[in-house]
């Protein structure tokens, strides 16, 4: 029985078939939905086409018109400005608490503390965007009413450019602060407690024990939080689509935001994919700028 | 490690030794609970609303508790826009993903940890560097080709392309090549084929990978807004987060109650599962670092 003793030479030829049924899925997926896409949001932004008529080949023009549309420089600038605060924030405050949190203290508190920072980062960006919108309800709010007792003027949050990124920002980092604190604590918590012994024997400060052992031990978290962060933060819709639509005028317009409003309410799929690889290539350039400057200041242990 | 440091601690500074919280732990505590107050008081102020009668909310002061709880509000809900459908619909989608993904990703992550094949190297590379395209990125070629196999304003537009996952595939291959080759040999020897090893012995060995992945698909499926935004039409085939931003559309800005009932019945699901799954729910996503 010939087929019964298979050979090493069959096994191995079995295998390796068997071995791609098992990535078949997966591969054909993802020729489909992702490989297949981004090839063709190159090709799609050489053309003109609304989806109603037969697309038009109009060569480099939407390129012409990415670096001629005045409004995406604003878009890009608010886009930017409100990734960078977002991120400062959630960096500081995040580490800041991170810190507070690993402290002595009893262990269940110490607990609920966690869940309760992290819980709203579970919960979806819509309803925390909409729970925001109420609250920042100029005239009925009770966000204004607290900052009444502090002698604030009820602050016009969503329909003032000055205040609406603010709104932006606070909402996010209100929904996203608990992941950097836990992240922050889990790098925190793998840093061995003999250095802390050591330097304290030696007589150093607690500001001078943060400084020099927790920051730079700390600082592959930074790096891998700060890389997330950066192409998360660049890639914000939700909020500012629900709590201003971008506005007042074009004040928290991001760059999402403007993909979606050319795609999908002016129906210019040329446009939205040229805009859409613009910001690819600046996602993939910040993130090769910051692996490369991570040589100068990662630490690792 | 750290009563080692706490004992060393005391017998430096003799002063501490009778005081079990000194001043600076106390200071703390009241700073973290004032910053959790700040993360729980809006939660608590939509329930209120939410229970309050319809007339009633939106009043100064804010109210933390209801005064004369009523459901209206939520009756309000069903009449103004099919809200079973879209958590129907949310849950339908993302208990599909989630077992296709758990499906798709460990065939895969199988292959590429645990098989000889030419290729191997070079289509894991492949499937890694898609890890760096940003998702909306290619919302537009996504969306044309939805529609051309008419799939647009169905739930298969939804299902399709999230069952491929390059960092779920990742995620289980990192977790594969660790376990021990020992079972499988012995497996392989007792004449087992490739799918037995598979399904009667890494994936039974895989239990918390499979776990965090099983989480941050389903958190993720639940909470997605921009697909669904954009592949679906029909408010019958809506999900919950776009759902939520039709009923606000329907009442406008000024209606706090129904909206606050839409929330809870949102959020409140969430808050109970997360409370049993809190620790491996942290877990997943904190080991992982998960942008939802």
């Amino acid at each position: 029985m010939s087929n019964k003793v298979m050979t090493y030479k069959a096994m191995k030829r079995r295998e390796m078939l068997t071995a791609y049924a098992f990535i078949l899925p997966t591969l054909i997926g993802f020729l489909i939905f992702i490989v297949g896409p981004m090839l063709a949001s190159f090709a799609i932004s050489l053309f003109d086409w609304n989806l109603l008529t037969a697309p038009k080949y109009i060569g480099l023009a939407n390129y012409q018109q990415l670096f001629a549309d005045q409004r995406i420089g604003t878009v890009y600038a608010t886009t930017f400005r409100l990734a960078f605060i977002i991120i400062c924030c959630n960096m500081s405050l995040g580490l800041g608490l991170a810190v507070l949190l690993d402290r002595k203290m009893p262990t269940l508190l110490r607990n609920v503390f966690k869940v309760t920072y992290f819980f709203p980062y579970v919960v979806s960006g819509v309803a925390i965007a909409i729970i925001w919108t109420f609250l920042y309800n100029r005239d009925l709010g009770p966000l204004n009413y607290y900052l009444g007792f502090l002698g604030i003027d009820r602050i016009p949050w969503l329909n003032s450019s000055t205040y609406s990124p603010w709104a932006i920002v606070i909402a996010d980092v209100w929904k996203n602060v608990g992941f950097y604190v836990l992240v922050f604590l889990g790098g925190m918590q793998a840093i061995s407690r003999e250095l802390y012994e050591a330097a304290e024997v030696d007589g150093a400060s607690s500001w001078h024990q943060f400084r020099h052992i927790t920051l730079p031990l700390l600082s592959p978290t930074i790096l891998f939080l700060s890389i997330t962060s950066v192409i998360g933060a660049l890639q914000i819709f939700e909020q500012p689509q629900i709590l201003t639509n971008g506005g007042p005028g074009d004040a928290t317009r991001t760059i999402v935001l403007y993909i979606y409003e050319h795609g999908f309410r002016f129906f210019d799929m040329g446009y939205a994919s040229t805009i859409a690889i613009s910001l690819f290539i600046i996602i993939l350039t910040l993130t090769a700028i910051q692996f490369r400057l991570s040589r100068r200041w990662v630490f690792y242990q | 490690m750290s009563t080692q440091a706490t004992t060393h601690l005391q017998s430096v500074t003799v002063q501490t030794q009778h005081k079990p919280f000194p001043i600076t732990t106390i200071l703390t505590i009241i700073v973290l609970c004032f910053g959790a107050v700040l993360m729980v008081a809006p939660f608590m102020w939509i329930i209120q609303a939410a229970f309050g009668e319809t007339t009633e909310v939106f009043k100064l002061p804010p109210r933390w508790l209801p005064v004369n709880p009523s459901l209206e509000n939520f009756e309000d809900v069903f009449n103004q826009v099919p809200y079973h459908l879209f958590l129907g619909n949310s849950l339908k989608l993302a208990v599909i993903v989630t077992i296709g993904q758990l499906i798709t990703c460990s065939m895969a992550a199988f292959a590429f940890a645990r098989l000889q094949f030419p290729g191997r190297n070079l289509l894991f590379m492949l499937l890694i560097s898609a890890l760096m395209i940003p998702g909306q990125v290619t919302i537009v070629p996504l969306f044309i080709l939805v529609r051309q196999l008419g799939l647009y304003n169905t739930h298969a537009a939804l299902i399709l392309p999230a069952l491929v996952n390059p960092f779920g595939v990742f995620l289980l291959r990192q977790y594969f090549v660790t376990l021990p080759t020992e079972l499988e040999d012995a497996a392989r020897v007792d004449g087992a084929n490739v799918f037995t090893i598979y399904f009667r012995i890494i994936l039974p060995l895989s239990g918390p990978v499979l776990t965090t992945l099983a989480i941050l698909t389903f958190v993720g499926m639940w909470n997605q807004y921009f697909f669904p935004l954009i592949m679906i039409n029909s408010p019958d085939l809506q999900v919950i987060t776009v759902g939520l931003t039709l009923l606000r559309g329907q009442y406008g800005v000024g209606a706090l109650g129904p909206i606050a009932a839409a929330l809870t019945m949102a959020i409140v699901p969430v808050m109970i599962v997360f409370v049993f799954l809190q620790k491996y729910i942290i877990r997943s996503i904190v080991s992982t670092g998960l942008k939802t």
